[in-house]
């Protein structure tokens, strides 16, 4: 599903994020990208659904190299990624609904479709009574599911979580774990990128981890540490 | 594609709302521009038809010696009936003008003690079948031989023309120059709008939406500005000229005011249709900044 191959990729600024990386997800896979702040995990995640073009190398998604689509093309690869990040990046004048249907709307979706998808969206992360609440009504955790669900409300068959947990507590953060789990068992790859030892630990799932924007690491049912 | 449209017009009432002070300033503007605009063609209208009617009214006079008979006279008239260009010819005896002068001005000037005898030439007044043919018929009519002076206003017509033309290029160039300003305002307005609604932008985008779309509700807005702007201009164009054009034609009846409806419909429609171009070029440029610095 996820190839990249001998990526590379320098900022502007001088910074070398990632040298010369190569990596093969699997479809419906789950894997954790781990290291340290700074080690390059959002930056690769970034590369996926082209917010930032490598600096060489190739990385294909579904078998595409996306590193070649022209601008055009760009917004039908981000409909076939979801992504969910630390800080939700959730519409405060919009309630929770809106923000899931809204990721539909701007496909120009019928307002059936919209209706029901987004719905069923709400469903499955279980935020059902929520729908009518404004963002800053809801927990952490709360957020963070309306979140996943505004990233899966168009069925993506990637969902990429960058820190998913940073600004949850340890219960919160385990049954958002739980939930992206599920949604991976529903046919989605599922790329999480985190520093949260113990969730790793726990979730014994493939491990990658980079060091100073090298892949250090890659181990089938892994622990944070070696 | 109709649950699109709804989104854009709801997504585009929202940031009107948002930023109800900035748009009233960019609607204000607009239609101030666009009123100034219509204003001016209005007043260049008016200038050109009073320029052709009063040059189609003009004749040429053509003035005899003095000592000349009214058989000769009667000769000449028929040769200037012949040149080119000319449609009709007047004659007027030196005693018929001496007359017509002695009863304008006899009152006034004691002409019996002073003037004994008929000082005025025969005149002949020429109609000519086109204005711009006064000199060539004035040169014609010279070169007979038989004229001793040959008289036309078209000093005033070309001042006249020289006036219409400096209004038109006053006129255009302050159209130019207000609308770049308009549109300076109208961008800023909308790019308000764009700056409050950035983190929507990068939702958008993030979930897979295209420029296009990105790009509507701010158009729209745009077109709303430009919109009521035109139309709130065009109801004050119509509303004075009605105005104006009733209180000249009671003051200056001989005044030619323009009034073919047809062109004036003409011009309003062309007020609304240039704000609302304003204004949806406004919306483009000011979204189209914002797209290119996210990506
Ligand atoms: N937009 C950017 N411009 C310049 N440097 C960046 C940018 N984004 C990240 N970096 C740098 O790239 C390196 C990797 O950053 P990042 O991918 O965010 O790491 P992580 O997500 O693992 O903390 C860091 O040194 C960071 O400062
Ligand atoms: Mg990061």
């Amino acid at each position: 599903m996820i190839e990249l191959i001998n990526v590379s990729k320098n900022y502007p600024n001088g910074i070398d994020a990632l040298n010369n990386i190569s990596l093969t997800i699997g479809k419906e896979e789950f894997i954790f990208l781990v290291g340290s702040s700074g080690a390059g995990k959002t930056t690769l995640l970034k590369l996926l659904y082209r917010a930032e073009k490598p600096s060489a190398g190739k990385v294909m998604v579904d078998r595409v190299n996306v590193v070649e689509l022209n601008a055009g093309q760009v917004p039908y690869l981000r409909r076939n990624i979801g992504v969910v990040f630390q800080d939700f990046k959730l519409l405060p004048k919009r309630t929770v609904y809106e923000n899931v249907a809204f990721a539909l709307r701007v496909t120009g979706a019928p307002r059936s479709t919209i209706r029901r998808k987004a719905m069923q969206a709400l469903e499955l992360v279980g935020l059902l009574r929520r729908v009518n609440s404004f963002p800053d009504e809801l927990s952490g955790g709360e957020k963070q599911r309306a979140c996943i669900a505004r990233a899966i409300v168009n069925n993506p068959p990637i969902l990429l979580a960058d820190e998913p947990t940073g600004n949850l507590d340890p219960t919160t953060s385990w049954d958002i774990l739980q939930l992206l789990d599920k949604i991976n068992r529903r046919n989605t790859t599922v790329v999480v990128a985190t520093h949260n030892k113990s969730i790793v630990d726990e979730m014994k799932r493939r491990v990658v981890e980079l060091e100073g924007g090298r892949l250090v690491r890659d181990q089938q049912l892994g622990t944070y540490h070696v | 594609m109709f649950s699109s449209l709804e989104f854009f017009i709801i997504e585009a009432f929202r940031s009107f709302r948002r930023s109800a002070l900035m748009t009233t300033v960019a609607i204000v503007t607009i239609t101030v521009s666009l009123t100034i605009f219509g204003a001016f063609l209005l007043l260049i209208l008016n200038l050109g038809n009073v320029v052709g009617t009063i040059s189609s009214r003009l004749d040429l006079v053509a003035y005899t010696g003095k000592n000349l008979s009214l058989e000769e006279a009667g000769a000449i008239q028929v040769r200037l009936a012949k040149l080119p260009g000319v449609e009709r010819v007047e004659f007027t005896s030196k005693t018929e003008a001496w007359k017509k002068f002695r009863e304008d001005f006899g009152g006034q000037l004691n002409l019996e003690e002073t003037v004994h005898d008929n000082p005025l030439p025969h005149a002949f007044a020429l109609s000519v079948r086109t204005p711009e043919l006064l000199p060539v018929v004035a040169k014609e009519v010279a070169d007979l031989g038989v004229i001793e002076e040959v008289r036309y206003s078209g000093r005033l017509i070309d001042q006249m023309r020289s006036l219409v033309s400096a209004v038109r290029v006053g006129g255009l160039s302050l159209i130019v120059l207000l609308s770049f300003a308009t549109l300076l305002i109208v961008v800023n307005t909308i790019r308000l709008t764009v700056l409050a609604r950035e983190t929507d932008i990068y939702i958008m985008k993030l979930v897979g939406a295209t420029d296009t779309f990105v790009k509507w509700p701010f158009i729209i807005e745009g077109v709303m500005i430009g919109l009521i702007g035109g139309g709130a201009s065009c109801l004050i164009l119509k509303l004075s000229y009605e105005s104006v054009a009733a209180r000249l034609a009671l003051a200056l009846p001989f005044l030619p005011i323009f009034t073919n409806q047809l062109v004036l419909t003409l011009i309003y429609a062309a007020v609304i249709l240039g704000g609302t171009a304003l204004g949806m070029l406004g919306g483009q440029i000011s979204v189209s900044r914002a797209l290119k610095n996210e990506s």
